[in-house]
């Protein structure tokens, strides 16, 4: 086995072995599943739901009205009942199926008028009962509601134009798949980056640096180090993948919430989310995934290798960070406006394509050319990041006390 | 053969080593001296190619050393260096597989030398959960389980009991007596005097002296007087032969004579001068060398 290989093996073994690998993986898959499941097990866990009402009226309007509600999944009637107290309260809609509300329709000066007793007032509008409009229009104009509800649908189709997905609903799982894994790239670069800047701090600080610079030459130790963290992190968001995957449908139902992008009809099929992964897609993900993080490996431990003592590797960590946190704004920004020209050009930026341009090639049609330059813009700032971080690392990996200045720094890239 | 040629190294204006040169025969060891700052661990750096000098030349059996070469050589830092969490035979496994030796092997030798240095006990312990001095000796064997060519040992005493600094001295005749050569930097003059066949003071980045034991005896041609007990009629003896002031020992004064001097007469004055219970004639130590040669060219 060569030195590379060497090194490589043994690194990943440790950080497999270490225990803060298998905390940060469990402590992962658990925020992912909490984030999922969260909403719908304290739902449960309150009895209460704003969708849960009782509904009261004379049956000759509270049955169509409790019809419109359901129909349109925007309630779920939990009591039926003639009328209701003069005061509502609380425990009033806790002996109602702890219902969220109390709605009392009723027809006033010849019009629909529907009163809400809330448990949460912000959580009720005008918008929450424009399912009930061709009850209204029925009793202005004394035509049946089916009738009205006939006429009133409105057929539409949504054709793509850059075949990119066949429907809304894939344009929106897309959406939710491209916002999950920039995510996950962006948690795994910071999370990855400390373990990085850690390990090379340790090796410094506990001089074995010097017998290892000694033994191989220190690019190969860079290599070897960073090549072993990107496979731990891809190990590490493939477990997260698979987890946000078996956890679907909740999780692209809370991104469509949360977005607005789409009706909640969206994967209303349930099917797992693993299925929508579009194989290029994944291949996209791992070809940037794998640059964006070796390009920002190398740099955090060329950073590392600057400090003395690991309680100095906070004033190095931030400026090292904030590419990151710039290039996962950015990509937020390329998840709504796809084809903006800024965001053309950031898919061409090193640091910030990784993200950028994945994000671009999930949510929109990419022409090939510019997915060729996006990656060969990537692999040369691997290439370059190596290059620059395989000098500083050398000359940081032995000095002691007070850090190089930058006219070293470059003394030493020019060496 | 190691051949160390006027070797220079700078770190921005701070010259580190001036001006350094010996050379290490094969299957030999050699006590590389100097105080702190001398520039001896920069010249070791140097010779493991750790460092490139600015000037001068290090070659190993005539040629330069490059990677290749290095992997050949076994080196023993200063400050110690180990992977905490790692096990003990697995830390000395890799090191050898980082010099070449397969995996099998590397597994045969580690635990023979784990024996040899008497932590085969710990072999599947932490490195942070052994005492420092079995931390050294974990790093000793890291350093020679792919037999060396060349050794390179700085300060590989310090920090250890009488009892381990022993065990070490004796892994590095075992090693010298197989042919491998070996640099040893130590503060312990003893040790280093039983163990070096020949011997470089650095002091400055330069060299002060260099040599045999007896080639150095010979430069700086002293012997040492001991002699007891402490009176001040016998300090005033040795003053009228014009010594200065005397080391004071556990077994008495020690007084430095040029070699010339004539002992038979000074011991006479001292028997006259009071009860003198002894007087021993030596020949100067390697720390008395050590000392008189910083001395001199400072």
């Amino acid at each position: 086995m060569n030195d590379l290989g060497i090194v490589l093996s043994t690194e990943l073994l440790r950080k497999l072995r270490s225990r803060i690998f298998w905390i940060a993986t469990a402590g992962g898959v658990l925020v992912i599943a909490l984030l999922v499941e969260a909403p719908f097990f304290f739902a449960r866990l309150a009895h209460t739901s704003n969708s849960d009402i009782v509904l009261a009226g004379p049956p000759v309007l509270r049955d169509p009205a409790a019809h419109l509600l359901e129909r349109r999944k925007n309630f779920r009637i939990v009591a039926r009942v003639d009328a209701l107290p003069v005061h509502v309260t609380p425990e009033y809609l806790d002996q109602h199926g702890h219902a969220g509300a109390a709605v009392a329709v009723s027809i006033v000066r010849g019009r629909l008028h529907v009163d809400v007793y809330p448990r949460d007032l912000s959580a009720f509008d005008a918008e929450n009962f424009g399912s009930l409009v061709p009850l209204a229009v029925s009793i202005a104009t004394g035509l049946p509601v089916q009738r009205i509800e006939r006429v009133a649908a409105v057929a539409h189709t949504a054709h793509p134009i850059d075949r990119k997905f066949k429907d809304s609903r894939a344009a929106t799982v897309a959406h939710g798949i491209a916002f999950g894994l920039v995510l996950m790239l962006y948690l795994a670069i910071i999370l990855g980056s400390q373990s990085v800047m850690s390990a090379v701090a340790e090796e410094k600080t506990s001089r074995i640096a010097e017998i290892l610079i000694a033994t191989i030459a220190p690019s190969t130790l860079l290599y070897g180090k960073t090549i072993a963290a990107a496979i731990v992190a891809l190990v590490q968001v493939g477990l997260w993948i698979v987890t946000a995957a078996a956890l679907v449908p909740q999780a692209t139902r809370s991104f469509v919430q949360v977005s607005g992008a789409a009706a909640p009809a969206a994967n209303a099929g349930g099917a797992p989310m693993i299925f929508a992964f579009d194989p290029w897609l994944l291949a996209a993900f791992l070809t940037f995934f794998i640059l964006g993080y070796l390009q920002y490996a190398a740099i955090y431990a060329a950073a590392a290798s600057l400090v003395s003592r690991t309680e100095e590797l906070g004033s190095v960590t931030t400026p090292v960070i904030m590419p990151v946190v710039g290039a996962f704004f950015i990509a937020q920004y390329a998840l709504l406006e796809p084809t903006a020209p800024l965001v053309t050009i950031c898919s061409f930026v090193p640091f910030l394509s990784p993200f950028v341009a994945f994000t671009r090639i999930a949510v929109t049609s990419v022409p090939g050319w510019q997915v060729a330059v996006a990656v060969l813009v990537n692999v040369a700032t691997v290439a370059a990041c190596f290059w620059v971080a395989g000098r500083v690392y050398r000359i940081g990996m032995l000095l002691y006390g007070k850090p190089p200045s930058l006219p070293q720094i470059f003394a030493a890239l020019r060496e | 053969m190691l051949a160390v040629d006027r070797v220079r190294r700078s770190f921005g204006s701070v010259p580190a080593v001036s001006d350094v040169s010996f050379r290490v025969e094969p299957g030999t060891v050699f006590g590389l001296l100097g105080p702190n700052g001398a520039g001896k661990t920069t010249t070791m750096r140097m010779i493991l190619g750790i460092y490139v000098p600015d000037a001068g030349s290090i070659l190993w059996r005539g040629r330069p050393v490059d990677l290749r070469v290095r992997r050949t050589f076994g080196y023993l830092p200063e400050e110690r260096g180990l992977y905490g969490k790692m096990t003990v035979l697995d830390q000395i496994v890799y090191f050898g597989k980082l010099h070449g030796v397969p995996r099998a092997v590397a597994t045969e030798r580690a635990r023979h030398w784990m024996e040899m240095l008497g932590v085969s006990q710990y072999a599947e312990r932490a490195c942070n959960e052994l005492s420092r001095g079995n931390q050294q000796k974990v790093q000793m064997a890291s350093a020679v389980i792919h037999a060396p060519e060349l050794l390179v040992l700085d300060e590989p005493f310090s920090g250890l009991d009488p009892m381990n600094a022993q065990t070490m001295l004796d892994c590095i005749k075992v090693l010298a007596a197989e042919g491998t050569s070996i640099i040893l930097s130590s503060h312990q003059m003893f040790q280093i005097e039983d163990a070096c066949r020949s011997f470089c003071i650095v002091g400055a980045g330069r060299v002060r002296a260099a040599g045999t034991l007896a080639e150095l005896r010979s430069v700086f041609p002293t012997r040492v007087v001991c002699v007891s007990p402490d009176l001040p009629s016998i300090r005033a003896a040795f003053a009228a032969n014009g010594a200065s002031e005397p080391a004071v020992s556990p077994g008495g004064l020690e007084y430095e004579f040029p070699a010339e001097t004539d002992f038979s007469a000074l011991l006479r004055d001292v028997v006259a001068a009071g009860p003198v219970e002894s007087f021993e004639r030596r020949e100067p130590s390697l720390g008395q060398i050590y000392a008189r040669a910083l001395e001199e060219r400072a």
